[in-house]
This record gives C-alpha cells, structure tokens and sequence, in this order.
C-alpha cells in the first residue's frame, strides 16, 4: 500500500476517533487503491510522478475532515451508534440485571453439569458436606464474577464495535459496577437466593470497572501495535 | 398526514449509488467517474466522500461488497443486494413525486 501524505494522515485520524481496527484497514485500503486510480489516470494525460502524486491527494481532499465524515457515517450506520444514550445509559439500567441473572445462571447450570452430571442427589449429599460445599460457595462466587465481567465485556464489546466515544463504555460499565455492588447471589445448604442489599460489596462493584480498563489498555496496545506495524 | 421529504437532499447521494450499482457491480473510483460522466459534469462527488456512503449502505445491508483482483489490481467492488433494489424503488419514486412537484411549482409542463 502506497504510503503519501493523505493515507497516513487518513490513518492516524482514524485511529484517534476510535474507528474499530477493521474499518480503518479497509478503508485506508479502499483509499489508498483510489489514490492509486487517480494517479494512474493523472499519469496517463502526461504528468510526472511528483505532479501525479500531488493531484491524486488535493483530488482527494482533506484527510482529516474524511475520516471525521466516515466516522459520523460508521455511527449513523448502527442503532447503538444513533442512540448511544439509550443504548449506553438507559438500556444497562434495564438489561445489566436480567443479563447477570441470565450468565449466572447459565455459568451456575454449567457448573452443576460438569461437577454433579445434572444429579440432584450429589448436589444434597454436597450440602451436607462441608468441605464439598465450601466448594459449592467458591463455584457460587466464579459464576458470580465471571457474570458480572461477561456483562460488562458485553457492553464493552458494542461500544468499541459501533465506534461510539470511550465515554459511553465508561457510562455503561460505572452502571454494571452500580448494579454488582448492590445486588448478590447467596448460598445455603439446600438454598440459594439473589437479591438486593443495601451495604455495597466492594469487590463486585470492582469487576466492570477493572474490566473496562483492561478493555481501554488493550485498545491502546492494539492500536500503538498497528500503527508501529504500518509505520515499518 | 401527507409524508413530507427532509431526506429528499440527502438521499440523493444514495440514489446516485445505487443506480448505479443497478446496473452493474463497481468499484469506488468506478462509481466517482461514472457519476462525473455520466451527470456531463453537472454532478461531482468528492473523491474520498464516496466510501463513507459505500460502508453506510453496506451496514444498512442495501450492498454487499467483495475484494477481487482484475487486471493486477486488488479492489473492493460492490453490488446491489435485494434489499438495496427496493430501496432504490422507494427512492426513484420520492424523487419522481418531487420532481413533478417541482416543475409544477416552476411552471413547467412535466413530461
């Protein structure tokens, strides 16, 4: 791919908006075989490789202002992008419960498959064990933390996939960390129960935030890698 | 109430495309000149500004698009989808209707 003044300016602007890592490396690719066209048909009438490269980029225009017009374009191109408030804001106050219940019961299903093969007769004879059921409270609390950090990736996952600002990601993930410090999932010999509590569990409420910053750190290493890569 | 058109200017772009691609599947450059020629210069679009509306269409599943080498030269060519066909319909009626509008209002007999 031909590096010029207008693709790598393209790229890094890309970058900055937060454009997803495949939409930049094909549109700069996309792009740059245009650029390459228009140098083509600017050499074809006669002009020399320096005046056909300077043509093709101002024929182009300005690289910044296109890669902010495609990033609005990538945004209106998704509903999670023309609705970031509702998506980010609202709907997380509404799914980030139903969502945790729903992975932890899954995760919780998956336990009992895997260590109890669906017997129910095990999973008592567990109960009344208490080294088998400090067992059970430690799987109880994997399943809990591994909902809490799925649903949070989840939102994580539709932020950086429609492009939409860092912001709404943290926005969505300080609501998981809200929801996971007041809600719990408890065991008893024989019982179980979710619900609510009013004295916050610090722990849980630290899941989404830890997991939106290993999200951004991720990110930046992603990025910094591709841009020294194409930098080479 | 009767539908009014605030996306009549901005669907332009998007008619243009697909009409285009109607025809036969193209690449962005492709489409650039064809615009350009085949509007005898009265329309143009701005050389980059086509991909932005290329990968909006696509998202909006109204085109797919393959890359393919031809000629030695690796380019994404893109196509209508059914989907795109209806849209192009809705569209070419929209401007029928206010173009007849139009003409009535400038006091030309409309063909």
């Amino acid at each position: 791919m031909p590096r010029t003044d207008f693709i790598e300016p393209l790229r890094r602007r890309l970058l900055e908006l937060g454009c997803p890592m495949v939409q930049v490396r094909r549109l700069v690719q996309e792009v740059a075989d245009h650029h390459e066209d228009l140098k083509q048909a600017a050499l074809s009438e006669g002009l020399s490789e320096a005046n056909a490269e300077v043509r093709a980029n101002t024929q182009l225009g300005d690289p910044v202002a296109l890669a902010e017009h495609l990033m609005v374009m990538l945004l209106r191109s998704s509903w999670w992008g023309r609705h970031s408030l509702i998506g980010f804001c609202m709907l997380p106050l509404l799914a980030v419960p139903v969502l945790w219940t729903l992975f932890l019961m899954l995760g919780l299903s998956l336990e009992f498959a895997l260590g109890f093969g669906w017997d129910l007769k095990k999973l008592h004879a567990a109960a009344d064990n208490p080294v088998a059921f400090h067992h059970l409270v430690l799987a109880l609390h994997g399943a809990d933390y591994a909902a809490i950090a799925l649903v949070t990736l989840l939102f994580c996952w539709l932020a950086r996939r429609s492009g939409v600002s860092f912001k709404w990601m943290v926005i969505a993930c300080v609501i998981c960390s809200l929801y996971s410090s007041f809600v719990y999932a408890r065991i008893w010999p024989h019982n179980f129960a979710l619900g609510i509590t009013s004295t916050p569990q610090w722990i849980r409420a630290a899941i989404p935030l830890l997991v939106a910053g290993a999200v951004y750190i991720f990110q930046r290493r992603t990025t910094q890698r591709f841009q020294e890569k194409v930098a080479i | 109430m009767k539908k009014t058109n605030p996306s009549f200017l901005n669907g332009i772009p998007e008619l243009l495309v697909l009409r285009l691609l109607s025809r036969r599947e193209m690449y962005g450059y492709q489409i650039v000149e064809e615009i350009r020629t085949q509007t005898g210069e009265s329309l143009s679009f701005g050389e980059g500004c086509i991909y932005p509306y290329l990968h909006y269409l696509e998202a909006e599943k109204q085109v797919s698009s393959q890359r393919r080498e031809v000629e030695g030269r690796n380019r994404n060519y893109y196509k209508l989808t059914a989907r795109g066909r209806k849209r192009l319909e809705e569209l070419t009626f929209e401007w029928k209707r206010v173009t007849t509008g139009v003409s009535l209002l400038m006091g030309v007999q409309h063909a």
